[in-house]
């Protein structure tokens, strides 16, 4: 083990992350003088310092009792270790799903002489670092609701703690990234259809994961069943850092050591783990995938019967095989699946109710329809925004065959309908099953639903157009800044507007108690779909000559 | 097709990348049926050159007419009659060579017997029977390459613009495609070729045409060009060097070496 390789390489690491991140003032200052992170981190630990003071000024200052403010102190403090894994565990995740196959195969890792020791330690080491600023704020946030409530000296575990926690977060990336490297090779092996199923079906039920712990439902819940019931937990590895805490608080010392040393051999377990995975199973090039052995050609399709020309047919097929088979493109098309399923999250993670004969509590249809309607439309639109992009450097393809942008623009709409599309009805079908939607409510919003997904797919082809970004890094990003924000906020405003008859019917109704007539009741539905179709037709006529442009001029 | 014989055409071309010069007042004609060698060093022009004949980019001033075609005004009328290979052919790598053949042969619109006979019959000419059915992620920059070849001529194209075609070919696969273009053009296909491999150029080429700075140095056979030079009876490349001029090659080996 070369200390010195191994930190440089470390560095390396990080500048790589960083800048294929994004370029911007900001990453190129981090990556000129990595001590900038450091400097961050300061700052957000005084941020931090004001915050936690704020916090417990507000809680001593009000009529809180001490023991509530104990229980605040206890989900706080035990909080923090278990957000730490996770948060750390998952940007090493989301970095390794977005990074692009190609330029992973010519990593410089590859070919230089670095061991998989070296390698994973360095890796380990970036991933803590550059996301340390994180673990200032919360140390930052901590210390004075630990030393203002007599907790002194659990703050101090917690600096402890929470190092060996970002470390356990950041080392596990590296087992699963061995873990993947090695079931990707097999999956590409045996390769055919099934294999592309499966990997979707990874990528979304990870994404869910990840969202799930961001949304912070899924915390609440682990801190709740750790208060509830301990002697569940403490088996469970990842606990052990938050149990040595808890233990702290609770007075109990011995159990707080043993679980601070357990914390620490977990670790240390997990570093072997991770080196003896990158030493046996780590490929420089991944198989390519195996469909077929002759090669299939296609027939005449079915979408045919639906009016399509085959030049759409083929160009739907190119977009499916594309999001369904790039690992970079999987997780946007992911997007507008998992929004829908977000919105249930409150559900799902709620503490479960104390009565199993408590019936399920029907919901309004229109309140329903809002948030999941609002999930679809800004999948659909991030769909659309990056489809452009994503060609990169293969545009020539599409620049010397003779497609014309109007049969461009109509393909990538189609293409990111039916993908939003096919989220709106698992979000539809999770409703039905979990909110008791009466299924013609369903049939209803869906109809609505195809409108927004329309427009916000037009909208998104329509920027993603005007600002596509066609430079291929570790981690592509198909649009540029300017595109995301300017898409995004035209976006929203679109769905506002959409949703304007919805809004004057409910104020007219619950407000000023006025209701329409019968026969006008669909009014609103009919003048939301109509604005859809209308949005959609003017993103989609103002997304041609830009499409055009970039076609006359294939940038190199 | 052209009046007067004329497969492909510029007029005063000229290109300009930001501040950069691309082509410069580059005046060029390749007449139907032959066979044109671009040469020239890096940056040259040459690259350019072929992607302005396509419509891939904008000129900045001048013309550009291929089969008798404005490029800028009929561009899809151009894409339909013309194949093209760029330097470094990035194709859709999550695709199949199967499916990127009959992605493309659908977007040319061929029908499915033409299509299941033509790809069949180029995949087994450039040996990728076996490969096919791999996604083109996996392939070396050979295969890339055939297989880019392959979808430039499955439409039978009038005009082939090929730009340093045989970048990785293994020699069998450089040598069918040699023979292809000479067969190819004695089908009446017009075939504007850039290599930095001079053999080649003078082996299949009817004529070639020297780029420098984004301009026409030289043009003419192979014989021609000789002459031009004062070297008869030398090789193509003291011809090239010569007339590019390049000198002090053995002083930069020399302190290559030290």
């Amino acid at each position: 083990m070369r200390a010195r390789v191994l930190l440089k390489f470390a560095k390396i690491l990080m500048i790589s992350r960083l800048r294929g991140t994004r370029r911007s003032f900001v990453t190129n200052s981090i990556t000129a003088r990595p001590v900038i992170i450091a400097l961050i981190g300061i700052g957000l630990f005084v941020f931090g310092l004001g915050l936690g003071w704020v916090t417990i000024s507000v809680l001593t200052s009000s009529s809180t009792d001490a023991t509530a403010v104990a229980q605040i102190v206890f989900t706080i403090f035990g909080g923090i270790p278990i957000f730490l894994i996770g948060f750390f565990f998952s940007m090493g995740l989301l970095w390794e799903l977005n990074a692009s196959t190609e330029s992973e195969t010519t990593d410089a890792i590859n070919w230089l002489p670095i061991t998989p020791s070296e390698y994973v330690l360095a890796s380990t080491l970036s991933t803590s670092y550059t996301y340390s600023p994180l673990v200032a704020v919360v140390l930052g946030y901590a210390l004075p609701i630990g030393f203002l409530t007599g907790n002194g000296d659990a703050f101090v575990l917690l600096v402890g703690i929470s190092l060996v926690a970002t470390l356990i977060g950041s080392v596990g990336v590296e087992i699963l990234r061995s873990m993947l490297a090695r079931a990707s090779s097999a999956f590409s092996r045996i390769g055919g259809n099934a294999m592309v199923a499966m990997r979707i079906l990874g990528v979304v039920l990870v994404l869910v994961f990840t969202q799930a712990l961001f949304s912070g439902f899924l915390v609440v819940r682990i801190i709740s069943t750790l208060v509830g019931d301990i002697a569940a937990t403490v088996a469970v590895p990842v606990f052990w850092p938050t149990l040595s805490i808890t233990s702290l608080l609770g007075s109990d010392l011995l159990s707080s050591a043993i679980y601070s040393l357990l914390s620490l051999g977990f670790f240390f377990v997990l570093t072997y783990i991770a080196l003896f995975l990158r030493a046996r199973f780590w490929i420089t090039a991944p198989p390519s995938l195996h469909f077929s052995s002759s090669g299939s050609l296609s027939g005449i399709s079915k979408l045919r019967w639906l009016g399509l020309s085959s030049l759409s047919v083929a160009l739907l097929r190119r977009e499916l095989r594309s999001a369904t088979r790039r690992k970079e493109v999987v997780r946007l098309m992911a997007i507008p699946l998992i929004l829908p399923v977000m919105v249930l999250f409150p559900v799902v993670f709620s503490p479960a109710p104390s009565s199993t004969t408590t019936p399920p509590v029907a919901v309004n249809p229109i309140l329903l329809a809002g948030p999941l309607l609002f999930g679809v439309g800004l999948g659909a639109l991030f769909l659309g925004i990056t489809s452009i992009g994503q060609e990169g450097g293969r545009l020539w393809n599409i620049g010397s065959l003779p497609v014309g942008a109007r049969m461009i623009a109509k393909s990538k709409i189609l293409f990111t309908s039916i993908i939003a599309m096919i989220g709106l009805v698992l979000g539809l079908a999770l409703a039905v099953l979990v909110f008791h939607l009466v299924i013609l409510d369903a049939f209803v919003f869906s109809g609505l639903g195809l409108t927004v997904v329309l427009a916000e797919s037009s909208l998104g082809i329509a920027v993603g157009s005007r600002y596509a970004d066609f430079s291929e890094g570790p981690r592509p990003r198909f649009v540029t800044i300017a595109g995301s924000i300017i898409g995004s906020i035209l976006g929203i405003i679109i769905m506002g507007l959409m949703s304007v008859a919805f809004v004057v019917t409910l104020l007219l109704t619950f407000r000023l108690g006025l209701s329409l007539p019968s026969i006008l009741t669909p009014l609103p539905l009919f003048a939301t779909a109509f604005l859809g179709l209308i949005f959609s037709r003017i993103s989609y006529v103002i997304s041609i000559r830009p499409i055009e442009t970039i076609l006359g001029e294939i940038p190199n | 097709m052209d009046s007067r014989g004329l497969a492909v055409e510029t007029e005063h071309l000229t290109k300009f990348y930001g501040r950069t010069l691309g082509l410069s007042d580059l005046s060029f004609a390749v007449g139907s049926g032959e066979v044109r060698g671009l040469l020239g060093q890096n940056g040259s022009g040459k690259s350019t050159l072929l992607k302005s004949l396509l419509g891939l980019i904008h000129p900045t001033s001048g013309l550009v007419r291929v089969l008798g075609l404005d490029v800028q005004k009929f561009p899809m009328e151009i894409r339909r009659s013309v194949g093209y290979v760029p330097e470094s052919p990035r194709l859709y790598e999550f695709l199949t060579a199967t499916e990127y053949l009959d992605f493309i042969a659908d977007v040319r619109g061929l029908s499915y017997a033409e299509k299941k006979e033509r790809i069949g019959r180029l995949i087994q000419a450039l040996d990728l029977e076996g490969k096919q059915g791999d996604t083109i992620s996996g392939y070396s920059q050979g295969m890339k390459q055939k297989v880019a070849l392959m979808g430039s001529i499955l439409h039978r194209p009038r005009v082939l613009l090929l730009d340093e075609p045989l970048n990785g070919l293994d020699p069998k696969s450089a040598r069918v495609v040699k023979e292809l273009v000479h067969s190819l053009a004695h089908e009446g296909v017009t075939t504007v070729f850039s290599t930095h491999i001079l053999e080649i150029a003078e082996a299949i080429c009817d004529r070639l045409t020297i780029l420098q700075n984004g301009r026409v140095l030289a043009e003419g056979t192979a014989q021609e060009l000789r002459e031009k030079a004062g070297l008869p009876g030398s090789g193509l490349e003291d011809v090239f060097l010569k007339l590019t001029g390049t000198k002090g090659v053995e002083d930069i080996v020399e302190a290559l070496m030290r």
